[in-house]
């Protein structure tokens, strides 16, 4: 009883907050763009030159691979903080003197985890069947189309998910940054293209390629083509030549697909069990205090009475220069001292790499490593608890917030400045406004989503998949000018980042007058 | 120095109000806030703070509408919250140095007062380590010093002793003291010890309404002459409890000694002298 009272109420905290009805929104947004509109520029899923007629079907598994994909992508970033949740409310140390066992405890968190993504999955189950009324093309409907995709491909991949989310919180659970970072090259490991065989299909935990290999098939049946290269999937801009259609009627999931699909999840509570012979059952700060010096206070000191009769008067300075020089010293001591190794490593491959690979890789991966200080730059008084004093504060507004936006761009300019300096020397003046505009796009985007949201998950979300687009090549989330553009672009970019900071101040000042 | 607190309401969603319709006028000295939780004492804080807007009402300080020029109270005011949060990663004088920039002040003898400020709370021999790593108390004395860090004309402490261990109470009540001379002190609690010793005048909310302001004898007049105090076996406590309103209980050898409110005493009862706390208890419970 007492197991699924965890599940039940760890989804309601979960789900009763503003942060998730946008990432219902935001969700529902982008699963209408998984079937592009006929006359739309980009492509989801594309077999060379050939798209599936707009029927159940298609629609059924082209939203259901997205969604696994998407899904997975940003599902991890959503539910990686359940545990990190419970030790800084306490309620930890509660369930630690409870008789829950480790195992039973770290399975409602993966089940919790679960259904919050399975919340997320039935938003866009629903808008799909939407897309096919939406886009019909004269087709009967058929629910099956849809719902035997949905059971097998995302499932089971937001399961392990689910549970990967709740591994990499016992085991990395003091080093954010690890886990954000982490998950990505293992991400990026898992996108990675490998030859089409019934082992690669089972080993495929995003279920997409067994699905993926089919549909070539069938072109190639009509097409008269060997092999169908060019298969795109995920968000191709810019495609503009008209696809041809054909008849996409569904697939047939061998038994063997369909058992892999089960043993991922078995393999998954595998791996939740022996993880949880490593929990530290919230035993955390006795571990951190061990390191830290104790702080001592002298007892004949104590028995002092308090006099301010003698002590200095204070003098008027508006300066913000102490502001900004703490914001950075905040900003600076987030995290572990030894994860700035990275960053200096970041700082040597941006000097000595080709250019190319320093602006259009190295550059967003560095930045995508401050993502747990850039999403704190408007956020850190509210989980700190220190609004009352910073909301009260002479003019928060044009000094407050504006020293913590100056420290955000002052940080993620330091980090880029081998690259700046690189592009000046190359008298690439394009290249080096363009990252100096992407500095400021980058803070005033934490700095609005963490002032709008009041939390840091949906710039962490966002985030990450800009950089996976970034490194990807996408130009249409290049904010920093790594890719060819137009002379259009830095007027642009330019637009969006005034745009972001009307939105920034105008929000905050909006919650000011509101509290 | 005044401060005036007119017809002011927070009104929240759902028709409730956490402060309905009301007014007070300070002046220099200390004003003693009392009622049960939820009366509305920290939401009446958080306004005078200028942390939180007044639906209806305005707060006036020296003639200006805080209200509509909050910039006037922050460059005045010093205000410990209730339920405050601090950077761990700061030590207490790189806290203090940016609350002081966060107030409008500096200078090359902000030091020195934060120095100052460190002594006189015992956090000096602590001021340079983390201030992840201090103490409940010990946070609760940084609290206290970034509020006098800009020499306030309002202070305002919401549950200041919470966290505090006794001899800290006491001495914290002597910095009250020292300090109200020169401006206008408001402290919140539920302990009425930690009110009763030091305020010049009480106020006492109840659902967000004032159910009384005056000086500390004003409050007390109010039960005076109506406090008693009887010996009574402890089998009868749950029907003496049904129709007496009860301030405290001490066993006594098998019986209980009971200090109650009424008009009408029990036989064998024996009037007591009426404090605060009597008071304080006869309103909340009665009014």
């Amino acid at each position: 009883m007492s197991f699924f009272t965890i599940i039940k109420y760890d989804y309601l905290q979960r789900t009763r907050s503003y942060a998730f009805l946008i990432t219902l929104c935001i969700s529902v947004a982008i699963a209408y763009t998984f079937v592009p509109e006929p006359n739309a520029n980009y492509s989801t899923i594309r077999i060379a030159d050939y798209i599936g007629e707009y029927n159940s079907a298609w629609i059924g598994y082209v939203t259901a691979i997205m969604t696994s994909l998407f899904l997975s992508l940003i599902g991890f970033y959503l539910v990686n903080s359940g545990i990190k949740t419970d030790i800084e409310t306490k309620v930890g140390q509660i369930v630690a003197s409870t008789r829950v066992k480790n195992f039973s405890y770290l399975l409602a968190k993966t089940l919790s985890n679960f259904l919050v993504l399975l919340t997320i999955l039935g938003i866009i189950f629903i808008m799909s069947v939407l897309l096919f009324f939406l886009h019909n093309e004269g087709n009967t409907f058929e629910i099956f189309q849809f719902i035997k995709p949905y059971i097998l491909i995302p499932i089971p991949t937001l399961f392990f998910i689910a549970v990967l989310a709740v591994i990499f919180e016992v085991f990395f659970g003091k080093y954010t940054i690890i886990q954000n970072v982490g998950f990505f090259f293992l991400f990026s490991l898992l996108m990675l293209p490998n030859r089409y065989s019934e082992k690669n299909f089972s080993l495929d935990i995003l279920g997409s390629k067994m699905v993926m290999s089919q549909m070539e098939e069938q072109v190639r049946q009509i097409a008269d083509i060997k092999k169908a290269k060019k298969t795109s999937i995920g968000y191709v801009i810019g495609n503009v030549k008209k696809a041809k259609k054909f008849q996409f009627n569904g697939v047939v999931f061998t038994s063997s697909f369909v058992i892999s699909r089960f043993i991922w999840g078995l393999l998954g509570l595998i791996m939740l069990f022996i993880t949880s012979m490593f929990f530290h059952r919230f035993n955390v700060k006795e571990k951190i205090s061990i390191k830290k010096d104790p702080v001592i206070i002298h007892s004949s000191s104590i028995i002092k009475d308090i006099r301010f009769s003698f002590a200095i008067k204070p003098s008027i300075n508006f300066s913000i220069y102490p502001l900004i020089k703490t914001e950075l010293l905040l900003l600076i001591r987030k995290g572990k001292k030894w994860l700035w190794l990275f960053n200096g490593l970041g700082m040597v491959l941006l000097t000595f790499l080709p250019l190319q690979i320093s602006h259009q890789f190295v550059l967003p991966i560095l930045w995508f490593f401050q993502v747990s200080r850039l999403s704190e730059i408007t956020t850190k008084e509210i989980t700190n608890k220190a609004h009352f004093f910073t909301f009260a504060s002479y003019k928060p507004i044009s000094r407050l917030l504006v020293s913590q936006i100056g420290a955000g761009i002052l940080l993620v300019l330091f980090l880029a400045l081998p690259l700046l300096i690189r592009e000046l020397l190359n008298v690439n003046f394009f290249s080096f406004v363009s990252i100096l505009l992407g500095a400021v796009f980058l803070v005033f985007f934490a700095a609005l989503l963490g002032i709008a949201t009041k939390g840091k998950k949906l710039f962490e979300v966002l985030f990450f998949m800009i950089t996976y687009a970034n490194i990807n090549g996408i130009p249409f989330v290049d904010y920093f000018g790594a890719l060819t553009h137009t002379n259009m672009y830095l007027s642009k970019l330019s637009l969006l980042v005034f745009t972001l900071a009307v939105f920034t101040f105008t929000i905050r000042k909006h919650q000011l007058k509101r509290s | 120095m005044k401060l005036e607190i007119q017809n002011v309401s927070k009104k929240y969603s759902g028709n409730k109000y956490g402060l309905k319709d009301f007014s007070i006028t300070l002046k220099k000295g200390i004003l003693g806030l009392l009622g049960p939780n939820g009366a509305g004492k920290s939401t009446l804080l958080k306004m005078i703070a200028t942390v939180s807007k007044p639906t209806e009402g305005a707060i006036i300080l020296n003639k200006n509408n805080i209200v509509k020029d909050a910039n006037y109270m922050r460059k005045q005011i010093g205000f410990l919250p209730q339920d405050f949060g601090v950077y761990p990663n700061l030590n207490a004088y790189e806290f203090l140095k940016y609350m002081a920039a966060l107030k409008g002040i500096g200078g090359k003898d902000i030091t020195t007062r934060i120095t100052q400020l460190l002594e006189n709370l015992n956090l000096i021999d602590a001021a340079k380590k983390p201030i992840g790593s201090y103490s409940g108390g010990m946070k609760q004395r940084v609290g206290i010093a970034q509020a006098l860090l800009n020499n306030p004309k309002v202070l305002i402490f919401d549950e200041p002793t919470v966290g505090l261990d006794p001899e800290e109470r006491v001495r914290f009540r002597n910095l009250i003291t020292d300090l109200a001379n020169d401006c206008i002190v408001i402290l919140s609690s539920h302990i009425v010890s930690d009110i009763d010793t030091i305020a010049d005048e009480v106020a006492v909310l109840k659902n967000g309404v004032l159910l009384l302001k005056g000086q500390q004898e004003d409050v007390i007049n109010k039960v005076r002459n109506n406090i008693f105090e009887v010996s009574i076996p402890k089998d009868n406590y749950n029907s003496f409890k049904n129709n007496y309103l009860i301030v405290s209980t001490t066993r006594k050898s098998g019986n209980l000694t009971v200090r109650y409110i009424t008009n009408n005493p029990i036989e064998n009862s024996v009037k007591q002298e009426a404090n605060l706390e009597d008071a304080y208890l006869y309103l909340t419970k009665t009014m």
